[in-house]
């Protein structure tokens, strides 16, 4: 499965062993660069950092990263041709011939802005999702305050997701290969059981994991062994290099702040 | 369908946090309450959280021939209530973020307001609203009021996501950006979100027919209904 794959780059790739709390101010303060810029210079320069970061440094193969990448793309693009054509009022720099639409000069600025932005957002969430396991980026929370049982629901979750994920495919393949997809009331028949047994499953398995753990002298709070990793840990040169490279992008977004195409 | 990382302006995304950290935050002292009482609650909190996550993410089969995925809101918040259905679907946001490259961090607050409390807000209160009508003590009523419940839930979030889109790219006037976007989304949603209603009755009657202790549990349904359907079962 996707996730299952996803999840296992980010617990083996070259930057895993790398202070996860560097990592997430990193890729959020870049993530915050790519969206106050008003040109599409700094999100296209963020973007293709982020990328070479990922594919090179990392070491995630790039089939599985270009895959990862193809939803937001899409999606962007799409944005990108609408914002082109319907968000314009100025003067018209392409005719389309058709239903007198046209692509206009501050739609397509703006659709472009926007393409870029979704792009140097997606890179630095990818960074972040490509090389730390989702336990450590929950654990790095903690910092903000945020409150421990909101946090092992988190990580609870996230186990069960994977569990029920299995229980769901099974499910479905099973109902496929007896035509339980073949018409429209069949598939929703076919999907309200799958989806009410899965509940009734999930319930029981709540169930289960609770005398578990009560079993296992559990009192309210779920214990972790934790690999001590604190935010002093970054080190003074990446710490350097991080403000140099903020520094950079926000002179940039600065200096090309009314760059335009048009 | 979410707003995409990067597509609101900088004012957008924190306006919509400031607007989303207060209704979470009660519903995180809600569970912090819910689980301290029954400590049993946390994981079934946990696996409904999974559940929710993995509902999301099947495809629903609709009349337009075009797929999307159902969103939760109705199931979630008529079985948990709106505060701690919030909470969950925050959680459900990051992960969709993070594992499917659906939506993002700095339109986490525009996705949760629309997905985790206008969805699930509707979805309760339309449910509450037909309940206590109590046209009917038959099971379809409880069935009639859950499809009201999913419908509302899953089409208003849609209307909330166009409105926000809207605002943000208020071009040429915020009025008719929000036709623009009210003719993408909710037009669009309207089968969609009937779609959501039949197959959130479906799985609602299923478990109301094979566990509906579950159910009184929640303190969903009432002694009453259940004593009917066994009556006609």
């Amino acid at each position: 499965m996707f996730e299952n794959m996803l999840d296992s780059y980010a617990h083996y790739n070259n930057l895993r062993n790398m202070n996860t709390y560097f990592k997430v101010l990193f890729s959020i303060l870049t993530m915050i660069m790519s969206l106050i810029s008003t040109s599409p210079v700094v999100p296209s320069i963020i973007a293709v950092f982020m990328s070479a970061l990922i594919l090179l440094k990392a070491k995630t193969p790039w089939r599985f990263y270009l895959k990862f990448l193809l939803i937001p793309f899409s999606f962007a693009l799409l944005t990108f041709i609408f914002m082109a054509i319907f968000f314009g009022v100025g003067a018209h720099v392409l005719e389309l011939g058709i239903f007198n639409l046209a692509v206009t000069q501050d739609g397509f600025n703006l659709g472009l802005l926007v393409f870029a932005r979704i792009m140097g957002g997606f890179t630095c969430l990818a960074f972040l999702a490509l090389t730390t396991p989702m336990n450590e980026l929950f654990k790095t929370l903690e910092i903000v305050k945020m409150p421990k049982i909101i946090l092992e629901l988190a990580m609870l979750m996230y186990r069960y997701i994977f569990v029920f994920l299995d229980e769901a495919i099974n499910m479905y393949h099973a109902q496929e290969t007896r035509l339980g997809y073949s018409s429209l009331k069949k598939s929703l028949n076919s999907l309200g059981m799958l989806a009410s047994n899965l509940f009734i499953k999930t319930w029981l398995k709540g169930e289960q994991a609770y005398m578990a753990m009560e079993s296992r002298c559990y009192d309210g709070s779920i214990k972790t062994m934790k690999k001590t990793e604190s935010i002093k840990d970054i080190g003074a040169r990446n710490l350097a290099l991080l403000v140099l490279f903020e520094v950079f992008l926000v002179s940039v977004v600065y200096f090309t702040a009314n760059f335009r195409v048009f | 369908m979410h707003i995409m990382e990067g597509f609101l302006p900088w004012e957008w995304c924190l306006l919509w946090y400031l607007v989303a950290i207060p209704v979470v935050a009660y519903g995180v002292i809600r569970i912090k309450k819910i689980t301290d009482e029954n400590p049993e609650s946390k994981p079934l909190l946990a696996v409904s959280g999974a559940f929710v996550f993995i509902l999301s993410s099947l495809k629903l089969p609709s009349v337009t021939g075009s797929c999307s995925h159902p969103t939760g809101n109705g199931l979630g918040a008529v079985l948990f209530g709106p505060a701690v259905a919030s909470v969950l679907a925050a959680i459900v946001l990051v992960f969709q973020a993070l594992l499917l490259a659906h939506g993002g961090i700095t339109t986490l607050g525009a996705n949760i307001v629309s997905m985790g409390i206008v969805g699930p807000f509707a979805a309760w209160l339309v449910y509450k609203g037909v309940m206590k009508l109590n046209l009917s003590t038959s099971g379809w009523y409880a069935s009639i009021a859950i499809f009201f419940a999913a419908f509302f839930g899953d089409w208003l979030t849609y209307v909330t996501t166009a409105t926000q889109l809207a605002l943000a790219f208020p071009i040429p006037t915020m009025g008719e950006a929000f036709i623009k976007f009210i003719v993408i989304f909710a037009y669009t949603q309207v089968p969609l979100a009937i779609a959501e209603g039949f197959l959130t009755v479906f799985i609602f009657r299923y478990i109301m027919k094979l566990r509906p202790d579950i159910l009184e549990d929640l303190k969903v349904i009432f002694p009453k209904i259940r004593e009917t359907i066994k009556a006609v079962g």
